[in-house]
C-alpha cells in the first residue's frame, strides 16, 4: 500500500519541515520562498511531450456568488428611465431575475448597478383593449398560462409560456425578461413573432414601437438603446378564422430548454391559408422569423404540398449551430418536423379545434 | 474587480417569513435563499443547483412557489414568504409532511423541503388532484432517490386527508 | 423462529419528521462561531503544467484569512495515484477543474473575489481524451506513470476473488492503463463453433454522474489542541478518517469525523474529496472553515461513473442454449483509477452458464474528471451490452426473452467467471416473478395503434461487498433502547437496524432509537457501500441486541427467580408465561443505574465478520413509446423484480428498487457528461445534465423476491445496488421491439434515436395522420 512513497512527489522532495507541529505554525514567508524554487525545479523536470501553448489562465467560472452591485428600485417608469439612462453602461434591469441572476453567478454579466423594476405597477397591465391584448413587461409566465382570456383567445402564448423552465421559474420569469434576454432559444419570442406582437418601449428620447421581428439583434442583444426599457407588448385582437400554435422539442418534459421551437400563426379563408407567420427558436443568432416559410404558405390551400414547401423553406432559412443540446443536422430535421406540426395545429385552431392551450407534449 | 459602487450598497428588506415580520439589512448581491439561510438562519430550503434547475430551494412568495436561488434578496421587500419551517403548526405535521413520512415520500431528504412547500401550496389551491396533475405540479422539483412514485402517492393521500379536514 | 413482529413490515423512516420540517442539518447548513468560507481556484485546462502561482495579492485582500496551494500541504505519505490524495495540483494538472488553490475568507463573496487575485501561469499540455486511442502505443500520457493502484475503496463496494484473473503485466503495457482483468473459461472459439446463432456489437455507455441533490460539502475545524473535527456527508466515516489521516499526516486519534446527513451519495461520498482541502484551510487559519461545492463544481470535479465501451460477441444453439461469450470492456476512468473493472469485468457475463467465455476489463486514464463508484460500479455499462446481445439471440432464434433467460441463468453452484461457485441466488426466481408481473402479463395489449411501442427485458446481478461491522445496544435510564452504530445511513438503514433491535429484544419500535455516532464514539463499521450496510451491519446490530437481551434475561431471571429459558419478552416486559411473574425494562433500568444498584448496566456488544457474499439479482421489463418524428423515447411502464433475501423494511426496499431503476432510466434516456474536443465538460449544469422529472418517470411495478441468504440478518441479502443495473439495457431492448433497430449508445437521446431511425429509413416527418386528426 505504501510502496508509492518511493515515487517522490515534488512537494516531498522540496520541503520537509522538522516536524508536523512545525508545519502547523504559520510559515507563510518560508512557503513563499519555497514556491519560487518550486517553479524552477519543475522547469527542469523531464516531460514526455512538448508544450503546445503557454497560457496565463484565469479561473473557470465556478458560478456561485454574485459579485457586489448597487441596487436601485424605481417606483415609476419615468424614474426607471432616468436611472437607467444615468447608469446606462453599467446597469442591468431585473424583472424576474431567472436569467440575470444565473448570468451574474456565472460571471457572464457583472453589472455595477441592478435596477429592480418589479415595483412599477404600470408595467403589470394585462388586458384586452380595442386594439388587442396588452401584456405589460412584468406579466409573468405563470400568469399567462393561467389567464382565462389568454387561454381562450391567445392559446399560443400559453403553449410557449407554459414550457419555460419550471413552475417555480414561471412564477418569476416575465414576458419582457424572456424577450429582452434575447436568447435565441427562448420560448415566448416565436409565439410573439407568430402573433406579430408590437414591442412598446420608453427611453430618454420618448416612446417607440418596434415590431417583435425587428427587436432582436443578436444573442443577448436587442435594439434597445441605452436607457430604454420595454413597457409592454401589444398583440392584435384574435379573429375567429385565425389560429396559432407553438411546440418545441426537448428531451425532458419539464426543466428544459428548446432544442428547436416553432410557433406558427395562420389566417384562413375557407381552405386557403390567407396569411401566415412563423417564428423559430434556437436555430439562428436571434429568434427567427421564417419569412420564406410564410411565403410558401400564403395563398395556398392547406395540405401536404403547402406543408412540404413551408417546412423546406423554414429549414433553408435556419442557420443552426451544433451545441450541447443538439447538432445542426438534428435541429434542421426538427425545424422541418415542428414547422409541419405547428402549422397543422395552427390551422386546426383556426378551424375552432386543435390542441387545448398549453397542450403541446 | 472592485467596482465603483453605484446605488445602495446595503438594503433593508422588510419581509414577513412564516407569519413573522423579519426586517433584514443585507447586501443587495444576495439571493432570497441566501438571505433566508444565512441572514435568518432558516436552512430548511436547500441549494441544490443555484440555477433554478432542481427546485430544492423552493419557497412560497406571496402565494406562489418560486426558486429562492433565482430571486434577488432585495426583491423580497414587502413580500410574505412561506418556508418549510412554517409548514407545520403547533407541533403538528401538515398532512403533506405526515403523508410524506408515512408513505416513503422521502429518502435522503435534501429535496424534501422543496417538495413539501411546492405540494402544500398546490394542494391548498387544488384539493382534488389526479395523479397526472400532481406530477405536473411537482415537475419543477428533482428527486434523485425515490423515482417520484412514493412522493406522488403521499401527495394523493395528503390531498385526501386535507379534504377530510385534517388540514389546519 | 417465532412469527416476526416488526421485521418485514413497511415502516416509515425514523428521521422522517426531521426531514419534512427542514430541521435536518446537512453540512452546508452548519454555522460555527468564527467560521470562514472557502472557495477554490480551479485549473481551466484538462492537462497543464503550473509554471507559477502568485497568491500574494489574494493573501493581502481584506477579509481573506488563508490561501493555500500545494506548497502548503503538510509532508505526508500521499499517494498521487488516487483521487483523495490529489488535494491540490502539485505541478501537473490532469483534468479540467482540478483544485489549484483555495481561499478561506470571512464571507464566500470575499473568498471568491480573492480568487480573481491569484495569478497562475499554466503551460497547456496535450490532453488524452479518447480511451481507445489512449491505450495505443505512442499515445501521449495522461499523467506520469503510476506504479501501483490503491484499490481499497472499490474493495469496499465489491468483494471479488480475482485470483483467477490473468492480469499479465497489466499496467505495464501502457501507462494510461490503470487496471486490467481477464477471465477465461473453456475454449471460447470452440464455443462459437458449437453455436448456431452468433451476434456481436460494440456498445458505448457514456459517463454519468451520481447527481445527488446535495452538493459535496464539508466543515472542518482544527482546534488549539491539534484536534481536527470534520463534519461532512460521508458513506464511510472511518474509511474517510483513515484516508485523511494519511493525506494530512495526522494521527487517527487526532481526527474526529462526524458524518452529517447524506443528501444522496450513491457511491460518490465514500472517499474524501474536498475534506482534506477544507481541513488544510482550517489548519492554516486556525478557524472553522466551510466549503460547499457549487453544482457546477460538483458536476465537473467529483467522482462520476466511467464511460464503458464494450465489444462483445455471444453464441447460442438453435435450441436456445448460450454457448460462448467473448467481451472486452474499456472503462474511461478519467484522470484517476476507480477500480471499476474489478466487479464489472467478472459480472459482465456472470448471470449465464456459458461453458466458454473470455472477458476482459481495462481501465484507462484520460484527462477528464476522475471516475469513482456509482451504485453497482460499471454494471449498467456492461449490462447494456450483454443484455442486448442476449435479446438479439432471442430475436434471431425466436425465443421468448424470459424463457431463454430462465433456461440459461446461473443458480446456486454454477460457476462464476472467476471459477468460484455462485452461492444461493434468486435470479431464476426474479425471472419467474417478472413473468407474473402485470406488465408482462398484459404485454400484448400494450400496442394502442399510436406511436410505435415495445417491451424489453434485461437482468443483472451484483455480488456486493463484505466488511466487518460492530454495534452497541444499550438500555437508557427509562428502559428504552439505544442502538449505536458507526455506519452512515444513506438508505434508511438505521430504521432497519431499529427494527432488527426491536425484533430481537421484544420491544415495540418506539422504544428503540438508532443513531450513527461519530468516529470518536461509535464502534467501528465499514463503508455504507457495496449494498452491504444492512447485510453486515444488521448482523452486528442483531448480535448486539442478542447480547443485551441475554443481559436483560439474566437480570430478570434472578429478580423473578425463574429459569432463563422460561422467560419471554413482549412489549418491553419480561415475564414467565402462565404466571404473574413479570418485570418491565423500566424496572430493570432502575436496578442497573441507581445508587447502590445490584446489576451492571445493560450494554450489548455485537461484532460480525460475514465471510460469504449474498449477491442480489434483478429482472426488469420496460415498455417504451417512440416518436418517429423526433426520436423522443417515453418510458410508459416498468416492472422490476429483485431478490433481497428478506425485506427487513418493505417500504425502504421498494424505495431502493424504484430509485435505482429511475437512475438507470436516466442513464438510458438523458444523462451524459459531455466533453468537447479539448476535454472540457460542456454541460455542468442541471439544465443540461438532465435528471428525469416526475413527468418522465412512470409508476414502477416493484416486485420483492425473497430467497433467503444463509448468513444475513433474517435472511436479508444486499439490496441497494442491483436495481440500477438493468433498465438502460431494457430500454434498448424495448426500442428494438418497437423499431426493429439496435441502439448501441446510451443514453438513447432523441438525437441518437432519430439518427438510427433515419439511417434505417424509419424516421417520419409527414404528420399527415396528425394533420387529419386535427382537421
Amino acid at each position: 500500500m505504501s510502496s508509492r512513497a518511493a515515487t517522490p512527489t515534488p512537494t516531498a522532495l522540496r520541503w520537509r519541515p522538522r516536524s508536523i507541529e512545525a508545519f502547523y505554525r504559520p510559515l507563510r514567508r518560508q512557503l513563499d520562498h519555497d514556491s519560487e524554487r518550486c517553479v524552477q525545479s519543475q522547469r527542469g523536470r523531464p516531460r514526455p511531450f512538448l508544450p503546445r501553448a503557454v497560457t496565463r489562465g484565469g479561473q473557470i467560472g465556478v458560478g456561485e456568488s454574485m459579485r457586489r452591485f448597487g441596487y436601485l428600485a424605481p417606483k415609476s417608469v419615468s424614474e426607471a428611465v432616468s436611472v437607467l439612462a444615468e447608469h446606462a453602461n453599467v446597469a442591468k434591469l431585473v424583472a424576474g431575475g431567472t436569467d440575470l441572476v444565473v448570468q451574474m453567478k456565472d460571471g457572464v454579466r457583472r453589472p455595477q448597478v441592478v435596477i429592480d423594476i418589479t415595483g412599477i405597477d404600470e408595467l403589470r397591465t394585462l388586458e384586452e383593449r380595442d386594439d388587442g391584448l396588452h401584456l405589460g413587461a412584468l406579466v409573468r409566465m405563470g400568469e399567462i398560462e393561467n389567464h382565462p382570456l389568454i387561454i381562450e383567445k391567445y392559446p399560443v402564448l400559453v403553449d410557449s409560456a407554459k414550457l419555460v423552465g419550471s413552475k417555480q421559474v414561471r412564477n418569476l420569469a416575465t414576458i419582457a425578461g424572456n424577450t429582452c434576454n434575447a436568447s435565441p432559444g427562448a420560448d415566448t419570442p416565436p409565439a410573439l413573432i407568430a402573433l406579430d406582437a408590437q414591442v412598446h418601449t420608453l427611453g430618454p428620447t420618448g416612446p417607440r414601437v418596434v415590431p417583435i421581428d425587428q427587436f432582436f439583434v443578436g444573442p443577448g442583444r436587442t435594439v434597445l438603446e441605452p436607457g430604454e426599457l420595454v413597457t409592454k407588448f401589444v398583440v392584435r385582437k384574435a379573429a375567429p378564422n385565425e389560429g396559432a400554435y407553438y411546440e418545441r422539442h426537448t428531451p425532458r418534459k419539464e426543466l428544459d430548454i428548446a432544442v428547436v421551437g416553432v410557433g406558427a400563426w395562420v389566417r384562413l379563408n375557407g381552405e386557403t391559408i390567407e396569411d401566415a407567420r412563423i417564428g423559430i427558436a434556437a436555430v439562428y443568432p436571434t429568434p427567427l422569423r421564417a419569412t420564406d416559410a410564410e411565403a410558401a404558405l400564403r395563398g395556398k390551400p392547406f395540405g401536404q404540398a403547402a406543408l412540404d414547401a413551408a417546412a423546406a423553406a423554414a429549414v433553408a432559412q435556419s442557420r443552426p449551430i451544433s451545441d450541447v443540446r443538439g447538432s445542426a443536422e438534428f435541429r434542421r430535421w426538427l425545424v422541418d418536423v415542428l414547422t409541419r406540426r405547428a402549422v397543422t395545429n395552427a390551422v386546426a385552431r383556426a378551424r375552432g379545434g386543435g390542441p387545448r392551450a398549453g397542450e403541446t407534449h | 474587480m472592485l467596482q465603483e459602487r453605484v446605488g445602495q450598497a446595503t438594503v433593508t428588506v422588510h419581509v414577513t417569513v412564516n407569519g413573522v415580520p423579519r426586517p433584514v439589512t443585507t447586501v443587495p448581491n444576495r439571493t432570497a435563499l441566501e438571505l433566508l439561510r444565512e441572514d435568518l438562519a432558516l436552512t430548511g430550503a436547500k441549494e441544490g443547483c443555484g440555477t433554478g434547475d432542481c427546485g430544492a430551494c423552493t419557497i412560497v412568495v406571496d402565494g406562489r412557489p418560486v426558486n429562492g436561488c433565482l430571486l434577488l434578496a432585495p426583491m423580497l421587500d414587502g413580500k410574505t414568504v412561506l418556508t418549510v419551517e412554517g409548514v407545520a403548526r403547533g407541533g403538528k405535521l401538515h398532512p403533506v409532511q405526515q403523508a410524506m413520512v408515512e408513505m416513503g415520500g422521502l429518502q435522503c431528504g435534501f429535496c424534501t423541503p422543496g417538495f413539501v412547500v411546492t405540494a402544500v401550496n398546490y394542494l391548498e389551491q387544488h384539493p382534488n388532484p389526479t395523479e397526472d396533475e400532481i406530477r405536473v405540479a411537482i415537475a419543477g422539483n428533482l428527486c434523485r432517490c425515490t423515482g417520484y412514485s412514493k412522493i406522488v402517492d403521499a401527495l394523493l393521500e395528503a390531498a385526501k386527508r386535507m379534504r377530510e379536514g385534517e388540514g389546519r | 423462529m417465532t412469527e416476526l413482529k416488526v421485521v418485514g413490515k413497511p415502516l416509515p423512516r425514523i428521521e422522517g419528521p426531521e426531514k419534512v420540517t427542514g430541521q435536518t442539518v446537512y453540512a452546508a447548513d452548519m454555522q460555527l462561531p468564527g467560521m470562514l468560507h472557502a472557495k477554490v481556484l480551479r485549473c481551466p485546462y484538462p492537462h497543464a503544467l503550473i509554471k507559477r502561482i502568485d497568491t500574494s495579492k489574494a493573501k493581502a485582500y481584506p477579509g481573506v484569512v488563508a490561501v493555500v496551494t500545494a506548497e502548503d500541504l503538510p509532508p505526508a505519505d500521499r499517494d498521487p495515484s488516487v483521487r483523495p490524495h490529489a488535494v491540490l495540483v502539485e505541478g501537473e494538472a490532469i483534468f479540467e477543474g482540478q483544485a489549484v488553490a483555495a481561499v478561506a475568507a470571512e464571507t464566500a463573496y470575499i473568498a471568491e473575489e480573492a480568487l480573481d487575485l491569484i495569478e497562475v501561469e499554466y503551460e497547456e499540455l496535450p490532453a488524452v481524451l479518447d480511451p481507445e486511442e489512449a491505450i495505443k502505443p505512442g499515445s501521449p500520457f495522461t499523467r506520469r506513470p503510476l506504479e501501483e493502484i490503491d484499490l481499497s475503496e472499490i474493495e469496499g463496494h465489491v468483494t471479488v476473488d480475482i485470483s483467477a484473473a490473468d492480469d499479465a503485466e497489466a499496467h505495464r503495457r501502457s501507462p494510461n492503463i490503470s487496471n486490467r482483468l481477464h477471465f477465461v473459461r473453456g475454449n471460447v472459439e470452440k464455443g462459437f463453433e458449437e453455436a448456431d446463432i452468433i451476434v456481436e456489437g460494440r456498445f458505448d455507455s457514456k459517463m454519468a454522474h451520481q447527481a445527488y441533490l446535495e452538493p459535496q460539502a464539508c466543515v472542518a475545524h482544527y482546534d488549539a489542541t491539534g484536534k481536527l473535527t470534520i463534519w461532512t456527508p460521508t458513506q464511510g466515516q472511518f474509511h474517510q478518517r483513515n484516508d485523511i489521516a494519511r493525506i494530512l499526516g495526522l494521527p487517527h486519534e487526532k481526527i474526529n469525523l462526524v458524518g452529517t446527513e447524506v443528501g444522496g451519495g450513491f457511491g460518490a461520498k465514500v472517499a474524501p474529496l474536498i475534506q482534506p482541502l477544507t481541513a488544510l484551510l482550517s489548519m492554516k487559519s486556525g478557524r472553522p472553515v466551510k466549503l460547499v461545492l457549487t453544482r457546477r463544481e460538483d458536476l465537473m470535479n467529483s467522482v462520476p461513473a466511467p464511460r464503458g465501451i464494450v465489444q462483445a460477441k455471444i453464441g447460442a444453439t438453435k435450441d436456445g442454449r448460450l454457448t460462448a461469450f467473448k467481451g472486452r470492456v474499456i472503462f474511461d476512468s478519467g484522470a484517476f483509477p476507480a477500480g471499476t473493472p474489478v466487479g464489472a469485468t467478472m459480472m459482465m457475463a456472470a448471470c449465464y452458464k456459458f461453458d466458454h467465455l473470455d472477458v476482459e476489463g481495462i481501465e484507462v486514464l484520460t484527462n477528464k474528471c476522475g471516475a469513482g463508484a456509482y451504485r453497482a460500479p460499471g454494471m449498467p455499462e456492461v449490462t447494456f451490452a450483454i443484455e442486448q446481445l442476449v435479446d438479439e439471440v432471442c430475436r434471431q432464434g425466436g425465443f421468448d426473452p424470459i424463457e431463454l433467460r430462465k433456461k440459461n441463468v446461473c443458480r446456486e453452484g454454477d460457476l462464476m467467471p472467476n471459477g468460484r461457485p455462485w452461492p444461493k441466488i434468486g435470479l431464476y426466481e426474479c425471472l419467474e416473478a417478472l413473468e407474473q408481473s402485470e406488465l408482462w402479463q398484459t404485454r400484448h395489449q400494450a400496442k394502442n395503434g399510436g406511436k410505435p411501442r415495445g417491451i424489453g427485458v434485461a437482468i443483472g446481478a451484483w455480488p456486493g461487498g463484505m466488511q466487518p461491522a460492530s454495534a452497541m445496544v444499550k438500555m437508557n435510564e427509562n428502559g428504552t433502547i439505544k442502538v449505536v452504530v458507526g455506519s452512515n445511513d444513506i438508505s434508511g438503514v438505521n430504521t432497519s437496524f431499529n427494527m432488527i433491535a426491536a425484533e430481537e429484544l421484544g420491544v415495540p419500535m418506539h422504544m428503540v432509537t438508532t443513531i450513527t455516532a461519530d468516529t470518536d464514539t461509535a464502534p467501528y463499521a465499514g463503508l455504507a457501500a457495496g449494498s452491504k450496510t444492512l447485510y453486515s451491519g444488521g448482523k452486528a446490530v442483531q448480535a448486539a441486541a442478542q447480547d443485551a437481551r441475554r443481559q436483560i434475561i439474566a437480570i430478570a431471571s434472578r429478580e423473578l427467580d425463574a429459569n432463563p429459558e422460561d422467560l419471554v419478552i413482549e412489549d418491553g416486559v419480561v415475564f414467565v408465561p402462565g404466571t404473574d411473574k413479570s418485570i418491565s425494562f423500566q424496572r430493570i433500568a432502575g436496578l442497573t443505574m441507581g445508587f447502590g444498584s445490584r446489576y451492571a448496566p445493560v450494554v450489548g456488544r455485537g461484532g460480525e465478520v460475514i465471510r460469504n457474499q449474498a449477491p442480489g439479482t434483478t429482472a426488469q421489463a420496460v415498455e417504451v413509446e417512440v416518436d418517429p418524428e423526433t426520436g423522443n423515447v417515453t418510458v410508459t411502464r416498468v416492472a422490476a423484480a429483485q431478490d433481497v433475501g428478506k425485506a427487513i423494511n418493505r417500504l425502504s426496499i421498494i424505495g431502493q428498487l424504484e430509485g435505482g431503476v429511475t437512475q438507470c432510466l436516466g442513464m438510458g434516456l438523458t444523462e451524459e457528461m459531455i466533453f468537447d474536443e479539448r476535454g472540457r465538460m460542456r454541460n455542468p449544469v442541471f439544465l443540461d445534465y438532465r435528471l428525469l422529472t416526475a413527468l418522465d418517470v412512470p409508476r414502477i411495478e416493484a416486485i420483492i423476491v425473497e430467497v433467503p441468504s444463509p448468513e444475513g440478518p433474517f435472511g436479508a441479502r444486499i439490496a441497494g445496488e442491483p436495481s440500477i443495473i438493468a433498465a438502460s439495457a431494457a430500454i434498448a431492448n424495448a426500442l428494438r421491439d418497437a423499431t426493429g433497430l439496435r441502439f448501441y449508445e446510451a443514453p438513447m437521446t432523441p438525437e441518437r434515436v432519430l439518427r438510427r431511425l433515419r439511417e434505417a429509413g424509419k424516421a417520419v416527418r409527414q404528420p399527415v395522420a396528425l394533420g387529419e386528426a386535427a382537421l
